[in-house]
């Protein structure tokens, strides 16, 4: 019922990110099985499974931290890598760089990918604005609150104009105020830049609030159980039945007990 | 609030240095001044060494020598130390090779390396230097090491997820990351530095603020030992207080916790 619009929504959209048999393996240990899903251009994508289902590793695979064992994932038709593409990753933990500056925390992607100064400039001070850090710039991180923290890892990461921000319960540590508070930000800057992202997160509240599709996985080793289409209008109200509906209906999929 | 906290500043340590001395006082009433000279008296001889010249060289002249020799000691520690013990700590294959060496040379204060020292290279400038080298380094690459294998490796990840190269992560990543192993190691590695030039000086030297303490001994005059070691706490907490004062300029993040 909930998927009926599946096909028509894939059509409509471009591919961005293509995993194709997605498979790895710790040695015996088989954590990811035969994984296979776009990622559509501009798409806000969440991610839901259980506990310890390999949502990690998934991660990692798809930003090319560890290698994987078998199949592939294409950006724009071509194997993913961090060095052509701008893969962007906002990890659990908040890792604002301690020894720069707000601005110099936006400048570092920046420089790491050795763009001309003057279009860096143009990006943070632009990124600046939109996480509303600008009277901050010249703060160390550990002189901000968790949330502006993380929001100059965020910034720091759509600066680069990511092909692909994944991000791996961000919120996860903040509590509840804040992260409503980060979500709105990150829905208003997603929509401001048009980035593709994938959110990973095990609350699934979190996930129909910013979702345009949710992939719910299975328990080790993991697959794509399902996937669901949320086109709730924006902004979304946790109180609205039909949200409710979509909440209950991904939990009643995701339980592994 | 801020201001009595600044006063705090002052205040605490000229309030318990002079408790000290009040002490010492205390003490040395009632022994006699072979066994403790009185604070007046090692500064009144201090004042008289400061006028006088001790075999030859004014007391300005054996500080001098014994700064040079640790401050040359020290840069050369850094300039090799500091390269080994990051390396060490960023490549596997180096911190299998040479880490089992500094686990055998850690042990060994250097003080048990004089009389090689001496056999080396001879009672002049070299074997000082050597064996204040000899401190400085080890305690220089250990620091440098374990900061080094304690870097955050988030922000090793947050750098790799850019994209960044092998040498990007290294310089960008995990060198300001252990700047403040490094800056611990190299106060640890100047007061080691200065603890051993006195020992070294203690033998056979001419100059040197560890010679006036000899002189002083050799010549029965506790107060001569005593104007020698005030003089090397003194130099000692400033070599200190001077290197604390880089750390702020060199790592500014740091400021707002310490």
């Amino acid at each position: 019922m909930l998927t009926g619009n599946l096909k028509e929504y894939s059509e409509s959209r471009e591919v961005k990110v293509s995993v194709k048999n997605l498979t790895k393996c710790y040695g015996d240990l088989l954590v990811l099985n035969d994984i296979n899903f776009d990622i559509y251009k501009g798409e806000m994508l969440c991610i839901v499974g259980p506990t310890g289902c390999g949502k990690t590793t998934f991660l990692n695979c798809l930003s090319r931290f560890i290698p994987i064992t078998n199949g592939s994932i294409l950006v724009d038709g071509e194997p993913a890598d961090p060095k052509i593409h701008n893969i962007a990753f906002v990890f659990q933990e908040v890792s604002a760089i301690p020894w720069l500056t707000v601005e110099d925390n936006i400048r570092f992607g920046l420089r790491i990918k050795r763009l001309p100064e003057d279009e860096i400039e143009t990006r943070v001070e632009k990124m600046l604005d939109i996480v509303g850090l600008r009277k901050y710039r010249t703060y160390f991180p550990q002189q901000l609150s968790a949330s502006m923290e993380q929001r100059v890892v965020i910034a720091r990461n759509f600066a680069i104009n990511p092909d692909l921000l994944l991000m791996d319960e961000p919120y996860g540590q903040l509590d509840v105020k804040l992260r409503y508070y980060l979500e709105d930000e990150l829905m208003r800057i997603w929509k401001e830049l048009g980035s593709t992202v994938a959110f990973i997160t095990h609350n699934i509240e979190e996930a129909v609030y910013l979702a345009e599709r949710i992939l719910i996985l299975s328990p080790k080793p993991c697959t794509i159980r399902e996937e669901v289409i949320v086109d709730l209008p924006r902004p979304r109200r946790y109180d609205d039945p039909e949200f409710v509906k979509i909440r209950d209906y991904v939990t009643e999929r995701i339980k592994w007990w | 609030m801020t201001l009595s906290k600044r006063g705090m500043a002052i205040i605490a340590p000229v309030v318990s240095i002079a408790i000290f001395i009040l002490l010492w006082g205390l003490v040395s009433l009632n022994v006699s001044a072979d066994f403790l000279p009185s604070p007046l008296a090692v500064l009144k001889e201090g004042i008289r060494l400061f006028h006088a010249k001790i075999s030859g060289t004014s007391l300005i002249g054996h500080i001098g020598w014994s700064l040079s020799r640790v401050l040359i000691a020290f840069g050369l520690a850094i300039v090799l130390g500091l390269p080994i013990g990051l390396y060490m700590g960023w490549s596997r294959v180096f911190e299998k090779i040479v880490s089992p060496i500094f686990e055998v040379l850690r042990p060994i204060p250097p003080i048990a390396w004089i009389p090689i020292a001496i056999l080396w290279l001879g009672v002049a400038e070299g074997s000082k230097i050597f064996i204040c080298f000899v401190g400085a380094f080890v305690i220089m690459i250990l620091n440098a090491y374990t900061g080094m294998r304690y870097v955050d490796p988030l922000l090793i990840d947050a750098a790799k997820s850019f994209g960044a190269t092998r040498t990007q992560q290294f310089i960008n990543v995990a060198i300001p990351a252990c700047m403040p192993s490094i800056f611990a190691g190299v106060q640890n590695a100047l007061s080691m530095s200065w603890m051993c030039v006195l020992a070294a000086e203690m033998v056979g030297a001419r100059q040197g603020v560890g010679f006036i303490i000899i002189q002083g001994m050799d010549l029965n005059k506790p107060s001569m030992i005593l104007v020698g070691m005030v003089i090397i706490g003194i130099v000692g907490s400033l070599l200190a207080a001077a290197l604390r004062w880089i750390e702020r300029l060199l790592c500014p993040w740091r400021r707002e916790l310490v």
